[in-house]
């Protein structure tokens, strides 16, 4: 099985145990489905990182104020400002479905969001690679709403990035993103290669989500 | 006037605007457009530069100046666009032109905002923000709009109507399409084309995302289907990204290559966007200026158009599903009246999955609001489905709210050769566009020979012709009399329907199924007629198809007339149908309907309801059989062996056979009590429904009626609806802590208006505590728990309430 496919899985709540054919049907179905309609695409910036006193961090003229990313980031001098959707078409194939087939999108809600984190490694891979050179190495991502790290800098992320107009990601006035099937994260770089790269879900304080990776 | 030279010779455009004020110091997520006053030489001095180069037209530093993307403090949106004018005009004053004459362009660019139902935008909304701008600019003295960069066709047509209402200055508007020529959303070239020629701007075309040499399959394209000047202005390239900064690496001279070769094949305007410098421009003017313009030709092709894709008449013939019409169909109308827009967009999927390529909107019946019926059932369509629409009404108050608001070029159905009507339908299609259906009847009624239709038609396309609606926008639907009470009806329809194609040379459509009013069994009639009326030049029939009848004959037709290469549509369909057919019906044999359910076997489910329903009453199937299955997922879901998807599959499976008993029980003519009510809904700001969704299914499942307000939508509305209904629980969800902040304000005018009104609360952010806090009643923590919350509210024992649920 591969790693889409048990994320998925995941997202869906199974926990430990096996999976139904029916669901997994739907699974590799839904994923064809996605295949279709997504249309992704992704930006990135990288910037002089400043941290100063009382964990603010200054990334040119935009200050963020968050402990959770001060730690997240400690060490590092550069910072990836990154951006990536799946696009408009995986909402509209939820939407359709929400009306004919609710099983249906909800296995297609938790691929997308499984297809989405793929992606999002897939181009921090990416990154990664070409920063090596440089003797610089990559952080695990870090998103807006993650710990004290306030949602409200996600509008920050979205202007320096230019997300609207460079990748077609928009956010509403509640800091939603449009299309849902989004990301916005930044990820700091060091000259020193981090031993442990904890990816969003272990780094939650939420410990008893019923969804952890670690603990299922 | 810029007009008097457009299209007939060559004009030219600036370059790129960023770059160059990067280079002199723009910060990353700096206001460009604040430059206008911090920096106005600079500004002015790009302008001068770009108008020495040989720019006719230079765009104003407004890019993003709407009251939706610029927020700054220090000045004031009003004094952004006026000061950006002036900037122009002055370098235009300043600079050594040789006697040229340098037009103004009011650059328009997005909001940076999605339009709902897909974001939070309202139409109106962008409308208002882009008028704004556009009579600021107007005043200020600008030549031309010119919106660009666009993704979004909705946004799109907000933009050009505020620019057609707000002033009366040319409008330019060009796209961003990628490699594949599609719009971010999804809109391919036609259907840009189709949009903006229906509201008449002056000139179109593409601007950004691609380099010269890959914007050249995209601009073919445009030249295929546009009869108006084409405007092209690449990047310098792709753009490359090398540690993270983005950068352009087409150098002037090969750029100007480029464009003269697009020149010479027909773009009227040319100019550069980003990585473009005045050098790209200067080589670019050196080599062009002075070449002819290709001219331009008239496209005969009558097309239509939703967000996503377009249909163009001529191919074969097209079905216009018929579905979505109350007329003779009384479940339909009763969605209507309990406002069950759902089952309405089902109706429409359906149709697309059956083959549809357009769907006739018609939502007219005496006792509703049809405007505002109409208006939400166009929107809500458009996020289903990206099908064409047909606005299909006689109020012309909701056709022009429909038009407004419809996302692409619509079909209209229709006008007549009526003077009364013909004054009322043509101003609207000449502001709005769109393709418009003729109906071959006037004031003295059906004419009775083809002759006279004809006639009624000819008078129909001469009239158009005044508004400046050309012929290729106009369909004529000769229509057809039922043969009980018209013997010659079928034979004068079709010899009309030649007549039409052949004398007057437009498309034609025809409400197929009216020419067996009266008869038995019609299909057979209306089936056949189909066929007879395609080969006579029926362009496109509204049909049902739901009708495998129907559908046997489009599908047949094309294969016969080589209208389907290599029959692959007919194979595609038609192939194998048999054995499939049979391998449902043995399976469905061989189990209990309650294990169809808990499996979640939809077809298996169907087939053992439909054979148990001829020797049980409904209500002891309910009994012995459904209501024990749907227990028995619900207890494993409760207990961890049953997981989301697979309470999902038996949920509608299970639906799947209350359907069948619902038809069962209506036949026998039971009468019920009514249903519980719960209304649900997203709260404002929040535009995730899966959850709510989720609970829907379940709920209704479980025989409560379920009144579902949607996603973001306003505390007033909620407690408005709660009180007009009585209803005793209220179901809300919110995503995000941004918008729990709407649930906490939903809760407190609830408790002031309808005191009694239980508040039940789910979704991600929420746990008890939190739920406690903004005062609910009480917090699902998943969908099941809401249904035992619901069922313990209205305190009725489960099995009873679904007994009733199905009277």
């Amino acid at each position: 099985m591969d790693t889409m496919t048990k994320e998925a899985i995941r997202y869906l709540g199974y926990g430990k145990h096996a999976v139904d054919d029916h669901t997994l049907a739907l699974i590799s179905d839904s994923f064809l489905n996605l295949g279709t309609a997504a249309g992704r695409k992704f930006i990135y910036r990288i910037f002089d990182l400043k941290q100063m006193a009382d964990d603010k961090i200054l990334i040119e003229t935009a200050e963020i104020y968050s402990k959770n990313l001060r730690k997240n980031l400690k060490g590092c001098n550069k910072i990836v400002l990154f951006g990536a959707t799946l696009g408009i078409g995986v909402d509209r194939l939820i939407r359709r479905a929400s009306l004919t087939d609710m099983a249906k999108a909800v296995v297609l809600q938790a691929c997308a969001a499984a297809m989405l984190e793929e992606y999002c490694d897939e181009c921090q891979d990416n990154i990664g690679r070409e920063l090596k050179p440089q003797g610089l190495y990559l952080r695990p991502r870090f998103s807006p709403g993650y710990g004290d790290f306030d949602i409200q800098y996600q509008a920050v992320l979205m202007q320096m990035l230019d997300c609207a107009k460079k990748i077609g990601l928009t956010m509403t006035d509640s800091f939603m993103m449009s299309p849902t099937k989004s990301v916005t994260a930044v990820i700091g770089a060091s000259a020193t290669k981090e031993k442990c790269h904890i990816k969003g879900c272990e780094s939650c304080s939420k410990e008893d989500c019923a969804y952890r990776r670690d603990t299922i | 006037m810029i007009l008097d030279r457009l299209g007939k010779e060559l004009l030219f455009f600036d370059g790129g605007m960023g770059t160059l004020l990067q280079a002199e110091g723009l910060k990353p997520g700096e206001l460009p457009e604040t430059w206008n006053i911090m920096h106005a030489d600079v500004i002015t001095d790009i302008h001068r530069q770009y108008i020495e180069s040989g720019s006719d037209i230079v765009l104003t530093n407004t890019f993003g100046a709407n009251a939706l993307k610029f927020h700054d403090e220090t000045c004031s949106l009003q004094e952004i666009v006026r000061t950006a004018v002036i900037h122009a005009k002055t370098a235009a004053a300043l600079a050594e032109t040789g006697g040229r004459e340098i037009y103004t362009a009011l650059d328009v660019g997005p909001t940076g905002k999605l339009l709902r139902p897909m974001g939070d935008l309202d139409f109106e909304d962008a409308y208002e923000a882009f008028g704004e701008v556009m009579r600021c600019g107007a005043e200020a003295g600008a030549d031309l709009i010119h919106i660009e960069t666009m993704s979004d066709t909705y946004e799109l047509k907000a933009a050009v109507l505020a620019a057609k209402e707000n002033t009366s200055l040319p409008v330019f508007v060009t796209t961003i399409f990628d490699e594949r020529g599609k719009l971010l959303t999804g809109a391919d070239v036609p259907a840009v084309v189709a949009l903006l020629e229906g509201l008449r701007v002056d000139a179109l075309g593409i601007n950004c995302g691609l380099g010269p040499v890959q914007m050249l399959p995209v601009f073919e394209q445009i030249l295929q289907y546009t009869s108006l000047p084409i405007i092209v202005k690449p990047n310098a390239g792709l753009p490359k990204q090398v540690r993270g900064e983005t950068y352009y690496d087409v150098l002037p001279r090969e750029f100007a290559a480029t464009m003269r070769e697009i020149v010479s094949q027909g773009a009227a305007i040319v100019g550069g966007c980003c990585g473009t410098t005045p050098e790209h421009i200067r080589e670019m003017t050196e080599i062009c200026r002075g070449m002819p313009l290709k001219p331009i030709t008239e496209k005969n092709i009558t097309m239509v158009s939703s967000y996503g894709q377009s249909v163009c008449f001529g191919q074969g013939s097209k079905i216009i599903g018929e579905r979505i019409n109350p007329t003779g169909k009384k479940r339909f109308k009763q969605a209507l009246k309990e406002h069950d827009i759902d089952y309405i967009l089902k109706e429409g999927i359906t149709q697309q999955d059956l083959g549809a390529h357009i769907l006739d909107v018609n939502v007219g019946l005496p006792d509703i609001d049809e405007t505002a019926v109409m208006v939400e059932v166009v929107e809500e369509l458009q996020s289903v489905t990206n099908l064409p629409l047909q606005i299909d009404t006689v109020d012309a108050k909701a056709m022009e709210a429909a038009l407004r608001i419809y996302n692409g070029k619509p079909m209209v159905n229709s006008v007549s050769g009526k003077q009364e009507s013909m004054d009322v339908v043509f101003p609207l299609m000449q502001k709005y566009g769109g393709v418009v259906i003729g109906l071959t009847l006037d004031e003295t009624g059906i004419p009775k020979t083809a002759e006279e239709r004809v006639a009624v038609a000819r008078k129909i396309i001469k009239e158009a012709k005044k508004y400046g609606i050309q012929k290729k926008d106009i369909v004529i639907d000769v229509l057809a009399m039922t043969i009980s009470s018209e013997p010659e009806g079928a034979k004068v329809t079709l010899e009309a329907l030649k007549k039409v194609r052949e004398e007057l040379g437009v498309h034609t459509v025809l409400g197929v199924s009216n020419i067996s009013f009266g008869l038995p069994s019609r299909p057979v009639i209306n089936s056949n007629f189909y066929t007879m009326a395609m080969l006579n030049g029926l362009s496109a029939g509204i049909i049902n198809p739901f009708s495998e009848e129907m559908m046997k004959s489009f599908y047949a037709y094309h294969a016969l007339m080589n209208l389907d290469s290599n029959c692959e549509k007919y194979i595609s369909r038609y192939a194998g149908i048999s054995s499939a057919v049979q391998d449902a019906s043995s399976g469905a044999s061989k189990m209990s309907l309650k294990t169809a359910i808990e499996k979640g076997l939809k077809e298996e489910a169907y087939h053992i309801t439909s054979d148990m329903v001829k020797k049980q009453a409904p209500l002891d199937i309910i009994n012995e059989h459904l209501i024990p299955a749907l227990d028995y997922v619900g207890k494993g879901f409760e207990q961890g062996t049953v997981f989301l998807p697979q309470l999902l599959v038996s949920a509608e499976t299970a639906k799947a056979a209350f359907a069948i008993l619902k038809d069962s029980l209506a036949k026998s003519g039971e009468q019920g009590e009514k249903k519980d009510k719960v209304i649900l809904a997203t709260v404002k700001g929040d535009i995730h429904d899966i959850g709510k969704n989720i609970v829907k299914v379940l709920l209704e499942n479980y025989g409560f009626d379920v009144i579902d307000m949607g996603k973001d939508v306003a505390p007033e509305r909620i407690t408005e609806k709660a009180k007009e209904e009585n209803v005793q629980l209220v179901g809300l969800s919110a995503l995000m802590t941004t918008t729990v902040v709407s649930m906490e304000e939903t809760i407190r005018q609830l408790r002031k208006s309808v005191p009694g009104c239980q508040v039940m609360v789910g979704g991600a952010v929420l746990n008890q505590e939190y739920a406690d806090m903004i005062g609910a009643d009480f917090y699902g923590k998943d969908a099941m728990q809401s249904v035992y919350y619901a069922q313990r509210v209205f305190k009725g024992d489960k099995k009873e309430k679904m007994r009733l649920s199905l009277k």
